[in-house]
């Protein structure tokens, strides 16, 4: 019994212990109030930003490749966009909707279709991505946090955890998509008849590398490694990050104009007249891309494909492999069947080629010698065959340029820098 | 000690009874986001459904992007805008009207799915199949690929287009045909014209060897309830002429389950006559009627 009323005792005391009759929240409001406070402070930025939003959108199958929108949101729930996936959506503006939800969290959907859902649609027809997946990207996205003046708000997919970023347009930017401005000489860059590309500022001389494929640019000299995803703009093009050189900072290029007969890119930088010209020679060798674009096949056991051929003088599949019937790519596998020799050939329906062997000097430059061939070479095979083997053993031999992180590789010919082969590993 | 004990005890009972915070009130329950569901500012195409939809049939139609309504693995689009009522009125030419004139207006309202959410893409499947419609609860139905949804007169229409369209049909009236047998079964006699064929591996199956066996479509053999339903869609927007077809597609040979030709057109038949019978009698229906009248809406809609 004594037990039983300590007990009872102790319950009591600790019961008006507990009775405490204040909450004492973290915050001050309710945790509606506060979400509902953080909707409304994105609504008043996206809709009260009198020139609309540049946007940028980088799907999770190609993380570091930009795709560039603007938005003008209404407060009727709607929404303007163009978008630079091609010709169309960059001059005519689309309308849908959109609305700010809390979901998990504070959200911002796009909830009928409109430019941004090209690059989601799980149809693979309609963006190249993945059958049932498209490019891993998203329309609805957490509001994830705007810079303190107010002008740059980031995001993140729910679905894809895509990134994107949403940044105040000024009004010359709006104007030039209202105005239905396009240039796009930049994409003319692959029409250099020369390899090399170099960049002269005015304030600083670089070499810069353009792959169209995965929107990226590099911009290097000896004092400046530059690495960047580009997207196209009304007036030209622009990086997604800032390339800072020479006392200056560069965000893209304007008024860009491509002269095929002079084979020079004349643009604007900060306001300044510089140039894109070709070389045969880069200002820096990459010399280690050799042995890397080798071992990245030897190592995978695997080889490289080039389903464009030979480009020379401006022309892709110069030596028409293309018309081979049942021509699918030209091919490179180092060490073939440990042969010590590089089996390079054209996949058709066999196939043949020629052995090689190949050498790469300490300054980068890799050379083929001729030692036999692979495979029977059909009579039809024997031209294309002694093509690549010329175009191979050139004694002056190779610069190699790695174009992507995802092993492509362009070989480039030392002599004039005019014959290049893109491979990718298969 | 008993009286101290007792003491205590109603202590602790009035403690605890007094220890309310009045805190029970309902205020700031209006800060609930999203109570009572989405709003936004309403255009011409939500007016546009809610008066041809909402307003006589009780059907609403949610073209704005809801992950929540769709199976939240798969990678989705919303619907293009322009879609949304060339494919609502196609739907009412083809399901709607047909039934109001062959069953009557009560009997729809009373009937009919409510709920309609649109996709603009289908939805894929591991396997690399996809997925036009899908339906719950004979209350949702869930329509896909709105974007790719074309009839003849609209831009870049192909014959092809009719497949996908047709299919969004199909599964409307499937999901209606289980509406109507949940409030009034058919009769126990149907069950037995294929029994014993019914299986859950029915995806693995060709429509062509589901024909063999006596079933209008592989997903019929999934259950009796399926085949019933699948029995009314497909002869509803195929038509007469086209479960003809179907019936005379029966190869003369015997199938893996030692089905002959003689036993899966009868099969097939039988089950026409009893979806014919199920409708006289259940609903009042003239299902041949019911049957012209939907498919010339289609024809019109197509060719």
């Amino acid at each position: 019994m004594r037990t039983n009323l300590t007990l009872y005792i102790f319950l009591t005391a600790l019961l008006f212990a507990a009775c405490k009759r204040e909450d004492d929240n973290v915050f001050k409001q309710s945790p509606d109030e506060r979400i509902n406070q953080v909707l409304n402070t994105y609504s008043t930025a996206l809709t009260s930003a009198e020139y609309g939003w540049k946007g940028l959108v980088y799907p999770s199958a190609f993380s570091t490749v930009p795709f560039s929108f603007y938005f003008k949101f209404d407060t009727a729930n709607r929404v303007k966009m163009y978008a630079d996936w091609d010709s169309a959506t960059l001059i005519d503006a689309r309308e849908s909707s959109y609305r700010l939800k809390a979901l998990q969290q504070p959200c911002l959907l796009f909830d009928t279709y409109s430019y941004i859902h090209i690059l989601c649609d799980p149809d693979a027809s309609i963006n190249n991505g993945y059958y049932g997946g498209g490019l891993l990207s998203d329309f609805e996205f957490i509001l994830d946090g705007m810079s303190s003046n107010g002008d740059t708000i980031k995001l993140t997919g729910r679905q894809h955890a895509s990134k994107a970023v949403l940044v105040k347009a000024t009004s010359k930017e709006a104007q030039d998509y209202y105005d239905r401005k396009r240039n796009w000489d930049f994409l003319y860059s692959s029409r250099f008849l020369t390899y090399f590309k170099k960049l002269h500022t005015g304030k600083g001389d670089y070499d810069i590398y353009i792959n169209e494929s995965f929107k990226n640019i590099r911009i290097v000299n000896a004092n400046v490694k530059f690495s960047a995803g580009y997207y196209l703009t009304p007036n030209g093009v622009a990086f997604d990050k800032a390339f800072t050189d020479a006392g200056e900072t560069i965000y893209g290029f304007n008024n860009v104009v491509w002269s095929e007969d002079n084979q020079v890119m004349t643009l604007q930088v900060n306001g300044r007249a510089a140039t894109i010209t070709s070389d045969k020679k880069p200002y820096i060798v990459d010399s280690t891309a050799g042995t890397r674009w080798y071992n990245a096949a030897v190592n995978a056991a695997n080889y490289y494909i080039a389903p464009y051929g030979i480009h020379v003088d401006g022309q892709n599949d110069y030596y028409n492999f293309s018309s081979i019937p049942g021509f699918a790519y030209l091919f490179f596998f180092p060490n073939y069947g440990q042969s010590g020799y590089e089996f390079t050939g054209l996949m058709e329906n066999s196939y043949y080629g020629p052995a090689l062997k190949r050498k790469i000097s300490a300054a980068g430059i890799t050379t083929f010698t001729y030692g036999g061939t692979f495979g029977d070479i059909p009579d039809h095979g024997t031209t294309p065959i002694s093509n690549i083997v010329t175009k191979f053993t050139e004694s002056t031999g190779f610069y190699m340029v790695q174009t992507s992180d995802y092993n492509t590789y362009d070989m480039v010919n030392v002599k004039d820098a005019r014959s290049w082969i893109s491979w990718q590993l298969y | 000690m008993k009286p101290l004990n007792a003491f205590f005890f109603f202590l602790l009972v009035i403690t605890l009874a007094a220890c309310s915070k009045e805190n029970d009130d309902l205020s700031g329950v209006q800060d609930i986001p999203g109570l009572g569901g989405d709003t936004w500012v309403e255009d011409s195409l939500d007016k546009w459904l809610y008066d041809s939809l909402t307003v006589p049939y009780n059907i609403e139609v949610k073209y704005k992007w809801d992950q929540f309504e769709f199976d939240v693995t798969k990678t989705l689009v919303p619907p293009k805008e322009e879609v949304v009522i060339p494919a609502m009125q196609a739907i009412t030419k083809v399901w709607i009207d047909n039934y109001i004139k062959y069953a009557g207006e009560l009997f729809f309202k009373k009937y009919s799915p409510k709920f309609f959410i649109l996709s603009g893409s289908a939805s894929w499947n591991d396997n690399g199949t996809i997925t036009l419609g899908t339906a719950e609860g004979g209350r949702k139905v869930v329509m896909y690929l709105l974007n790719e949804f074309r009839t003849k007169g609209m831009a870049g229409y192909q014959k092809s287009d009719t497949a996908n369209v047709k299919q969004i049909f199909h599964v409307i009236e499937h999901e209606f045909g289980h509406i109507l047998h949940q409030n009034i079964m058919y009769p126990s006699e149907f069950k037995k014209i294929s029994v014993g064929l019914y299986t859950a591996n029915w995806n693995n199956i060709y429509d062509s060897d589901a024909h063999q066996d006596g079933f209008v479509t592989a997903y019929a053999m999934s259950s009796e309830n399926e085949d019933f339903v699948e029995m009314i869609a497909t002869m509803l927007i195929e038509g007469k002429e086209g479960f003809d077809k179907i019936v005379n597609s029966v190869q003369d040979k015997t199938s893996d389950n030692g089905t002959t030709k003689a036993q899966a057109v009868a099969a097939l038949r039988q089950k026409e006559a009893m979806v014919v019978n199920y409708y006289k009698s259940a609903y009042d229906v003239d299902f041949y009627a019911l049957q012209k009248a939907t498919r010339d809406s289609i024809n019109a809609l197509f060719y």
